[in-house]
């Protein structure tokens, strides 16, 4: 990684952490109030690229892991990786890789306005959600002991609040797509 | 503004050395989900409690950041003694409780240096492979500390500009904006770490 990369990096990774400390979004059509910090892996994702994204998101779960606070609430230390929600936390580096990839793959400049959207929305659906959920759930029940499909399911709840994040990331993506490109292109 | 969660002492766990607490609290984890007894792991649980307690950090305080984690602990408990037994949903009330008391009493008395300095440790087979240096993944670290308030401080100043054009704050309004002038950043920076040969290139 060149300096730059590493800069990169590390804003992002402050970024997500800043999302963590702003009061919670609400929407006027949902009752549940958002928290805005997995909306940042999903972005990272989308803008940075797999690599850069996934450090970004690393680089977050090492400070919460070095005792420092910077999940959404003050959260954070090892009692948050001894709870039975980690996965959720691990999954934001694969999720945001995975995120990268599939951004990388199909957002093209020459593209229309919608195909980019829809390619965003995509990546963001896929690796913000589906790679998130994964990681998340099979942890979950691991340390849910036999309760493992009841815990799984209900852990569902969250999906739609996460689609509407994964919205304003494919919106916010592309705006600074245009605006400021970063994502590498990959054939 | 981000301090880290290690409270100031001398107790034998602040003592202890940092490498000996991972290792221990990765050994109890192991060793925890071989046990079944639930009279055992209630005994466990209470020690680990009265081991984060011992701390000094206070009750107020050591509530406070664990109360988000047991919440979900009781969750899972609640779902084990709907669907299964009260035994099991105590087995899993008391190993989780355990490990995440354990795990807080070691933030609480390690310093962020020190876990620093065992991450370096982790680090050094990947970076005698060259995939990484050790020195990059703390610079980066610096770089976080760094600029979360300045971007927090932004985000305020975007609000209020919104505010003195009298347009309504919007998450999307306000992202984007933080994001594209948080990463063009990024080039003077990058210029400034290099122009003083902090990576020695």
């Amino acid at each position: 990684m060149s300096t730059r990369d590493i800069v990169l990096v590390a804003l992002f990774a402050a970024i997500i952490v800043v999302l963590g400390m702003l009061p919670p979004i609400t929407f006027g059509f949902i009752p549940v109030p958002i928290t805005a910090q997995s909306l940042g892996v999903m972005l990272a994702g989308c803008i940075l690229g797999a690599k850069r994204g996934a450090a970004a998101c690393l680089l977050v779960v090492l400070l919460v892991a070095i005792g420092l606070p910077v999940l959404s609430g003050g959260r954070g230390g090892l009692a948050v990786f001894a709870g039975p929600t980690a996965g959720y936390l691990v999954g934001w580096v694969a999720g945001a890789f995975v995120t990268g990839l599939i951004a990388e793959r199909l957002v093209r400049d020459s593209q229309t306005e919608f195909m980019q959207f829809a390619s965003f929305f995509l990546a963001a659906v896929v690796g913000g959600i589906g790679v998130v959920y994964l990681l998340g759930i099979a942890w979950l029940s691991f340390m849910s002991g036999k309760a493992f499909v009841e815990t799984a399911i209900a852990s569902l709840v969250f999906i739609p609040g996460d689609l509407i994040k994964a919205f304003v990331a494919m919106l916010a993506a592309r705006a600074v797509q245009a605006g400021y490109p970063l994502l590498p292109v990959r054939t | 503004m981000l301090t880290g969660l290690d409270i100031e002492g001398t107790t034998l766990l602040h003592r202890a050395s940092a490498r000996l607490k991972l290792i221990a609290l990765f050994a109890v984890a192991a060793g925890l989900f071989a046990v079944s007894n639930v009279w055992l792991l209630a005994a466990f649980a209470i020690i680990a409690a009265g081991l984060y307690a011992s701390t000094g950090i206070g009750l107020r305080e050591a509530f406070r950041r664990v109360r988000f984690v047991l919440f979900t602990v009781l969750l899972v408990a609640l779902a084990n003694y709907l669907f299964h037994s009260l035994s099991d949903a105590l087995a899993v009330l008391f190993r989780l409780g355990t490990l995440v008391l354990l795990a807080a009493a070691v933030t609480a008395t390690t310093t962020v240096s020190a876990f620093m300095d065992e991450i370096a440790v982790l680090l050094r087979p990947l970076e005698r492979l060259g995939l990484l240096r050790a020195a990059d993944v703390s610079l980066a670290v610096g770089l976080v500390l760094r600029f979360a308030p300045e971007i927090l401080a932004r985000y305020g100043d975007i609000r209020e500009a919104h505010r003195a054009r009298g347009l309504r704050v919007r998450p999307l309004s306000v992202l984007v904006p933080l994001v594209i002038l948080t990463l063009k950043d990024a080039d003077t920076i990058a210029m400034a770490i290099d122009a003083r040969g902090f990576r020695r290139q």
